[in-house]
Parts: C-alpha cells; sequence; structure tokens
C-alpha cells in the first residue's frame, strides 16, 4: 500500500460526497480536492521529471485546484439564490448507485491494457468511476451548476486516463484540453448568467418553456 | 489462563468507570463540573439493592431479558484479547459466535420491551431492530476484509498482539475506514448520540432507553451493566486498531491500551457534546455510510490484493 494509492481511495470516497450532499459550496470542495490529486499525481508516477514537465503539472495543479473552482465558486456568489441542491435521486439509491460504480469500476479497470505499465492498482478504477461519477453527476442534478460540477468531474477522470497514456507528449496535449475546459467554464459561466437573468433560477427544467 | 481471568474481571470492572467518563467529557463541553468518576458504580449499587416491580401484564420473558442480555454481553468480552493479550476463550470462527451472542442480547431486550404491552415500547423495540441490520451487514463485510488479510477467522487473529500492526502494514487506507466504518457501528449499536440520546427524557425520540423503561431495580442494574459491557467490548476493539504498537514491555503495554480506550471514550463523549442527534430518517443514511466505507474498504482490498 503507497501514499499514492492512499491518495487514489480518499478521491474514490469524495466522489460518495459528491453523491450524498446537497451543498454547492461542498460539491465545489469536492471538485477542487480531486483536480489537485489527479493533476499533481503525473509529477510522482511519470518518469518525466524535466523542468518543464514539473512547470507544466504545477500549473494544472494551479489551474484544476483553484483557478477552475474558484470560477465557479463566484459564479455562484453571482447568480444561485439557493445553495442546496437537490439531486433527483435520493440519498440510500445515489449510495447504492456509488458502491455499484466503485465494483463495476474496479471489475472493468483491470481489463485495460495500459501503454505504460503502473504499479498503482487504483488508477483505472478511479479513472472510471471519476468519468462515470460525473455522468452520474449530470444525470441527477437538474441545477445548472451542479450539472457544470459533474461534467468537470468526468474531465477529473479523463485526465487521470491520459496520465497513463502517454509519457512523452503528454503536456502538451494535456494542457490543451486544459485550456478547453478552462474556456469551457467561463462559456458556462456567462451561460449560466444568462438562464439566471432570464429565468431568475439556474433550474435547467425551466429551458424547456422556451420557445422560438 | 489466570492472566485472561483477570483480564476479563478487570474489564468488567473498569467498564462503569469509562462509561461515566462520556458523562464527564460531556459535562466539561457544557461547562459544568458533571457528576464524579465513580457515579456509574453508585448507580450500579443502588439499583441492586431495590427491588423490582413488574407489570401484571408481563410474563417471564419481561423477567429473563435484562439477566438474558447481561449474560451475553459478559460471555462477548470473554472473547475480547484485552490489551491484545490472549483472551478467555478463542477458536475457529468465534468472531460469528460473538456477533450472534450479542444479536441474542438484543433479541431478549427487544422480546422483553414487547411483553410489557406498551406502544412507546414496541415502537423502540421496532427501532432497535432496524438499526443494527444495517450494522450487521457492514460488521460482515469488515469480517470478510479481515479475512482476506489473514485469511483467519478468529478474533486473535485480528486483534491479538502485533496482529493489528500486521493489518495496517497489509492494507493501510482500506483499514483508516474500517476504523470509521467500527466507530459508527459503535455508536449505532450502543445507542449513543448521533443515532440515540441516552439521556432524552421524551420516549417518542428515543430507541434503546425507551425499551428499558419499564425496567426497575436489579433487572435495570444488570442491563445498565451489559451495556457497559458492551460498548468497553467494541471500544476494545477501536483502540486495539487506533493504538496497534506494541513496545515489548507488558505494563507499558497495558497502560498505552487503556490510554487508547481512554481517547476513544472521549471520541464518543466529544462526538455526544458537538452533535445533535439525527432525525429518524436521517439515522439510517449514517448508518449505511458505514456499511458503504466498509464495502469500499473492501473492493479496495481486494484490488491491492492482485
Amino acid at each position: 500500500m503507497n501514499y499514492i494509492d492512499t491518495l487514489l481511495s480518499l478521491v474514490l470516497l469524495s466522489i460518495l460526497f459528491s453523491f450524498g450532499s446537497s451543498r454547492l459550496p461542498v460539491l465545489i470542495r469536492v471538485i477542487g480536492f480531486q483536480g489537485v490529486v489527479v493533476s499533481g499525481l503525473p509529477l510522482f508516477i511519470g518518469n518525466d521529471h524535466s523542468l518543464g514537465g514539473m512547470a507544466f503539472s504545477l500549473i494544472t495543479i494551479l489551474i484544476r485546484g483553484l483557478v477552475i473552482p474558484l470560477c465557479i465558486y463566484l459564479i455562484i456568489r453571482r447568480v444561485a439564490i439557493r445553495r442546496e441542491v437537490a439531486p433527483i435521486f435520493g440519498h440510500h439509491a445515489s449510495m447504492l448507485a456509488w458502491l455499484g460504480l466503485i465494483a463495476a469500476a474496479a471489475f472493468i479497470g483491470n481489463k485495460f491494457t495500459l501503454p505504460v505499465a503502473t504499479q498503482n492498482v487504483l488508477l483505472m478504477p478511479t479513472a472510471i468511476a471519476l468519468v462515470s461519477g460525473g455522468l452520474f453527476l449530470l444525470m441527477g442534478h437538474r441545477n445548472a451548476i451542479a450539472m457544470v460540477l459533474g461534467y468537470i468531474m468526468m474531465e477529473n477522470g479523463i485526465y487521470l486516463v491520459g496520465t497513463t497514456f502517454s509519457s512523452r507528449t503528454h503536456h502538451i496535449v494535456e494542457f490543451g484540453i486544459l485550456l478547453d475546459v478552462l474556456a469551457g467554464v467561463m462559456i458556462m459561466a456567462i451561460i449560466l448568467q444568462n438562464i439566471k437573468q432570464t429565468f431568475d433560477d439556474v433550474d435547467t427544467d425551466l429551458l424547456q418553456t422556451l420557445k422560438e | 489462563m489466570l492472566p485472561s481471568m483477570l483480564f476479563f474481571l478487570s474489564a468488567i470492572l473498569l467498564a462503569p468507570f469509562f462509561a461515566a467518563l462520556i458523562l464527564k467529557v460531556k459535562a466539561f463541553f457544557a461547562g459544568k463540573k458533571g457528576p464524579p468518576l465513580l457515579i456509574q458504580y453508585y448507580t450500579l449499587i443502588k439499583l441492586f439493592q431495590k427491588g423490582s416491580v413488574y407489570s401484571t401484564s408481563t410474563t417471564f420473558i419481561f423477567k429473563l431479558g435484562p439477566v438474558l442480555s447481561f449474560c451475553c454481553a459478559l460471555s462477548a468480552l470473554m472473547f475480547l484479547p484485552v490489551a491484545g493479550r490472549p483472551a478467555l476463550f478463542a477458536f475457529r470462527g468465534d468472531v460469528i459466535l460473538v456477533l450472534y451472542l450479542l444479536a441474542l442480547g438484543r433479541f431478549f431486550t427487544i422480546a422483553a420491551a414487547m411483553d410489557t404491552a406498551s406502544p412507546f415500547q414496541g415502537m423502540g423495540a421496532a427501532r432497535e431492530a432496524y438499526f443494527p441490520i444495517i450494522c450487521e451487514a457492514a460488521m460482515f463485510l469488515i469480517l470478510i476484509l479481515l479475512y482476506v488479510l489473514t485469511s483467519n477467522l478468529q478474533i486473535k487473529a485480528f486483534f491479538q498482539g502485533g496482529q493489528p500492526l500486521l493489518l495496517w502494514h497489509k492494507a493501510g487506507s482500506p483499514l483508516m475506514f474500517v476504523v470509521i466504518a467500527l466507530f459508527i457501528i459503535l455508536l449505532t449499536e450502543n445507542a449513543r448520540v448521533p443515532v440515540d440520546d441516552p439521556a432524552t427524557h421524551l420516549e417518542l425520540t428515543m430507541i434503546h432507553e425507551v425499551m428499558v423503561l419499564d425496567h426497575s431495580g436489579p433487572d435495570l442494574a444488570f442491563i445498565e451493566l451489559g451495556s457497559f459491557c458492551k460498548l468497553f467490548f467494541y471500544a476494545g476493539l477501536v483502540a486495539r486498531l487506533v493504538w496497534p504498537f506494541e513496545t515489548g514491555v507488558p505494563a507499558l503495554d497495558l497502560l498505552l491500551f487503556f490510554l487508547a480506550l481512554l481517547a476513544v471514550y472521549v471520541a464518543v463523549g466529544v462526538m455526544e457534546s458537538v452533535m445533535a442527534r439525527y432525525r429518524m430518517d436521517k439515522v439510517p443514511k449514517f448508518v449505511l455510510t458505514s456499511f458503504a466505507l466498509a464495502f469500499f474498504a473492501v473492493i479496495v482490498t481486494l484490488e491491492l490484493a492482485k
């Protein structure tokens, strides 16, 4: 049992937190924590310890762990009246879904043949759990901010898969994706503000009333 | 054999003292002086000197309940390796026996409560039967985990001597979750605060206390002592996991074990001081958390074992 697996199991546990909590600030903290762990991992498991690689990882940590959560936090300050977001699924159903998700992720995670051999058995299961956990958050909420958070969690999972795939050109590709995500979050912020201005709430169900 | 006997007796003798410690911690948080540390002994002595009052609607089950639940708690305590020393009894599969001994004690408490024909007691009995079911599931998941790690089903193999340290070496992070899950189970099984308030005075909100309302005198004393022993049993398990180290000096080990035990009891007391009791519909969520944690620990361990 090494400390990377410990960190990854904490990430897995944080998915449970995000399912169980109905408060947006908690969700944001969870996303930020996942971002820090996920983007910090290449520092420990990769072979690339060049100055550029380190700098890339540090910037990624900064953006994923600080800039994106802070952006969303500011959006909440601007738009959301209610910080409570009730998921569509009940608490017990979410918890059961989480357990099934973890079991399935652990089962599927070992079926992959990774290009870079890794000793961290929890890496793939965590990545899969993050992707599907993000999807679950997306499905389970009508609140647009919670949906954005679900999307970012999915992205965290994809990044985690990416860390194992390429060791060389990895940083350039990842950095490109990261900028896309950042731009995506900003665009979503603008859309959120527009939804808020039109409907006085960020419930996506209200969008159904839109007509040409 | 003799040292084990002594440890067993000292566990029974010390259990009320530790239970009083929780009261002291709660009093400290409330800014009060609190009852003396020996309060539970005084209560027990007082109760034993009293006579019992039996309702005419009760049968022999009502008289049997307290004695049996007390005996079950005592026999469970016989399997506890106090301070990591050999327990009085140990054989293959004794964990399962201990779990069902505790369940048997609960069954007779419930049966005695139903026997009084009081609606409040029936309500408490229903709750008491419901919550520990989830606990039992969590407990068995923890057992699966410990079995995977040690391929043995004895309390001895999990909690005696240097075994806890070995468990930590084999699977550190899953065991972290197991400790939290075990602590939640401790709170639920012993009707402590987030699940049930032992100091409450309203029957509608009670779980365990409402079931023992009709008992009096020595019967109540047996129930109280039994619950102290049960709490000591669970706290002993948690304490062994929290402080798994062995110094090699028996006296020092004993001291450190009791310090760890103290820490567990203080943690219970702090928990009771800073938290309010959960609403009844939130309790299953809380207990289910322990199940989820245990399940998660099992999955992670199975992954690591590959």
